[in-house]
């Protein structure tokens, strides 16, 4: 009886209302956690599989020998190489496309990878401007490689007794 | 022409010519919203008379209320005008008998011998329409409220007609939930404020027991 | 020279005809309502999202201008210039016009409002009947909308508007009927001055249930959470205005705003005083004859202006923490929670002025 009662007050005087309202109260005045992006980034892992990318040697030469063990691992099928010998005798790729609609990023080709060519960066913001940009060539994937060569060898560096 | 009478003519034309939209237009929606655009137009004109408390009072209730469940319902069922058109001219005779007796009725109520500007209605002749019969009545002074002397007159002089209409009113709205009121039995609801009543004593029993082996 | 401006200016103002003057004195009054009317609705936008925003422990729209100052105007320009898009076989006409049905008697309704002493567009006599009317023709730009879109969502969402909307009008217009016994009058600037002599005198506390169940009625009557099953998006995307794009839509949207503020700026008038200092009565009088600081706490337009932003701010703490109702608990708390309440009220409010309670009924 007496809890009758009291639940009646209280829902006559809005007192559950109230401490939602309390709540809500709170928070507005407390710290906000947006990160504004373009100008604050979150931390990243140096596992983070973002956009694409071919190695090379120090010395300059491109690592991938045209093997196709990405191509055959990818499970969206979205890598696409042909290859040829080249005048010194060594196999190599006159063709590495990926389709980025295609890919689910999951890192196999990296995994594949016996040269550790194909690799996937940690540079996720990218976009396209036309049709038909969304699948990046060779020449684009090794300019991504020496762009952030230092960012991958780095993380390859502290990933490596992991792998 | 004055300005006010501007007005007039404007409102009034539109009054006739959306009440007679109503009855010929073919989508009842359309209908009902004729309806509403004669019930503004006659407020206005009612406006006009120095009466604002009828004039909003119509709006607030027959435009805001009655026309919008009106509107429900014909959107909700979907009514076949074709079907109720049926019969129209057998039925025009009878239609213009009772316009007729509604209009001499209206005329004998509120006739303009009832504002002081005829001496009698009998005085119906060729001269009943002319210049001094239908005079503009004196404007109300600054200070008189329409709301007030309309307050004065529904509790004093008509207090038995206003009660007796209200108990009728009221009599039809108990009517009208009584007839749509049933309980069923047969269906199983939760009571939130019950639900939320219940403590942990109510429904837990902690059970002390031996552990097995 | 400013002298001779003045003088070419009232002889012009001297020619016009006197229907002419009345005419642009009121179309000038009109604006210097509307406009910043406007521009309060713009920023209310804003600051819906700020403020629900911080409440959610971020930060809401910053990247138009300083801290997102130029959002609105984004938006706004956004909306003008998208394309107005109608529904196969809907209503061309109705469709077209449910936006201005709406939009229209929002924006009618401030006509009566009193910003201060004698500081209003009209000065009716019936002024809280004119807004009761007014508010009720709303409803019709939502059913037709709904109606007029040929679509099934837009339909339900006007069906559940037109009751919902029917339903609180009765609750807020008994809330109404307690005003009018507590200060004798329809007429809204009567009704402040009845509330004249300190915080006490304010309709506030000898209406209290009234005060609460007006507050809700008018957060269920702007359809605004938590009583927005109207345009419950979870449910029927966007209730009656879903075919509505660009300029049509922005209507709908500016009407909302425009009826929020109208009816904060109602409760302000009619339970807290409307314009009238909370300090008169605590501070001696003599406190109001300083210059500046008088001005500042005494009567005027900027206590009216304060106490709206307040029930303003309510509107979007309310959004911000309390979830959706049901329909038929909505239905069931305005038609037999607040309107017994108000009608006890009532009764209770008439024993009090039979025995002349002091200080509100003497």
């Amino acid at each position: 009886m007496k809890r009758r009662l009291i639940s009646w007050l209280k829902s006559f005087f809005f007192w559950e209302l109230f401490q939602g309202l309390r709540v809500t109260g709170r928070y507005f005045f407390a710290r906000k956690f947006t990160i504004r992006f373009p100008e604050e980034r979150t931390p990243k892992s140096p596992r983070y599989r973002g956009l694409h990318a071919l190695r090379r040697y120090p010395n300059g030469e491109e690592r991938c020998i045209a093997c196709k063990l990405c191509e055959a691992v990818c499970p969206a099928l979205a890598i696409t190489i042909d290859s040829e010998e080249r005048e010194d005798g060594t196999r190599r790729t006159t063709r590495y496309d990926i389709d980025l609609f295609k890919c689910v990023y999951c890192g196999f080709c990296e995994e594949a990878c016996p040269v550790d060519a194909v690799v996937l960066t940690r540079f996720h913001d990218f976009h396209f401007e036309e049709r038909g940009q969304q699948v990046i060539r060779k020449l684009d994937l090794l300019k991504l490689g020496d762009r952030f060569e230092e960012e991958i060898a780095t993380d390859r560096q502290t990933e490596s007794k992991y792998r | 022409m004055s300005f006010v009478q501007v007005i007039f003519y404007l409102f009034a034309v539109m009054m006739l010519v959306a009440a007679l939209r109503v009855i010929t237009v073919r989508n009842p929606v359309h209908a009902a919203l004729f309806l509403v655009l004669t019930f503004i137009c006659t407020s206005v004109l009612w406006l006009m008379l120095e009466a604002e408390f009828l004039a909003i009072v119509l709006v607030l209730v027959y435009v805001g209320a009655v026309m919008v469940l009106f509107l429900f319902v014909v959107m909700l069922l979907n009514i076949n005008i074709e079907s109720l058109r049926e019969g129209f001219v057998q039925y025009v005779p009878v239609g213009i008998l009772i316009a007729l007796a509604l209009f001499v009725q209206m005329i004998i109520i509120v006739g303009p011998n009832h504002f002081g500007l005829q001496d009698s209605v009998l005085t119906i002749g060729p001269n009943y329409f002319a210049q001094k019969n239908f005079a503009y009545p004196a404007p109300a002074a600054a200070e008189y409220s329409n709301t007030e002397m309309l307050g004065r007159a529904i509790f004093t002089d008509y207090l038995y007609p206003f009660e007796i209409a209200a108990v009728i009113l009221l009599v039809a709205i108990i009517a009208a939930i009584s007839l749509a009121l049933r309980k069923r039995t047969d269906t199983k609801r939760q009571n939130p404020a019950q639900q939320i009543q219940v403590r942990k004593q109510d429904r837990l029993r902690i059970v002390k027991m031996e552990a097995e082996e | 020279m400013i002298d001779q401006a003045m003088q070419s200016v009232l002889g012009w103002w001297q020619l016009l005809p006197g229907g002419w003057r009345l005419l642009l004195w009121n179309t000038g009054k009109i604006l210097l309502v509307m406009i910043p009317l406007m521009l309060a609705v713009a920023y209310y936008t804003l600051a819906e999202r700020k403020v629900i925003g911080f409440m959610q422990v971020r930060l809401g729209p910053n990247r138009v201008g300083y801290h997102g100052l130029l959002q609105p105007f984004a938006d706004a320009i956004k909306l003008m210039f998208k394309e107005v898009i109608l529904p196969t076989n809907a209503d061309r006409f109705l469709f077209l016009s449910a936006p201005v049905l709406v939009l229209g008697p929002s924006l009618a309704a401030w006509v009566v409002i009193p910003f201060d002493e004698g500081l209003s567009i009209a000065n009716i006599d019936a002024g809280l009947l004119y807004i009761l009317a007014v508010s009720s023709v709303t409803v019709y730009g939502v059913i037709l909308a709904g109606w007029a879109s040929n679509s099934k969502y837009a339909f339900l969402g006007a069906m559940r508007s037109a009751a919902q909307m029917v339903a609180y009008e009765i609750a807020m217009g008994f809330a109404l009927v307690g005003v009018l016994m507590i200060s004798g009058s329809l007429n809204l600037g009567h009704i402040v001055h009845s509330q004249n002599g300190g915080i006490l005198h304010w309709h506030l506390l000898p209406l209290l249930p009234l005060f609460f169940v007006y507050m809700i009625s008018g957060i269920a009557e702007t359809n605004r959470a938590p009583f927005d099953v109207v345009e419950g998006e979870s449910e029927i995307v966007a209730g009656f205005h879903v075919e509505y794009s660009g300029i049509t839509f922005a209507m709908f949207f500016l009407a909302e705003y425009a009826n929020m503020i109208l009816i904060s700026a109602l409760i302000a008038i009619m339970f807290l005083g409307g314009w009238l200092s909370p300090l008169q009565g605590i501070v001696p009088d003599s406190v109001f004859a300083i210059p500046v600081i008088g001005l500042l706490l005494g009567h005027g337009i900027h206590w009216l202006i304060f106490k709206t932003a307040f029930f303003m701010f309510n509107y979007l703490w309310f959004r911000a923490t309390f979830p959706r109702y049901r329909y038929d608990q909505i239905m069931r708390l305005g038609w037999k929670v607040f309107l017994p309440i108000t009608i006890v009220w009532l009764v209770i409010e008439g024993l009090a002025a039979y025995f002349k309670l002091p200080p509100w009924f003497n």
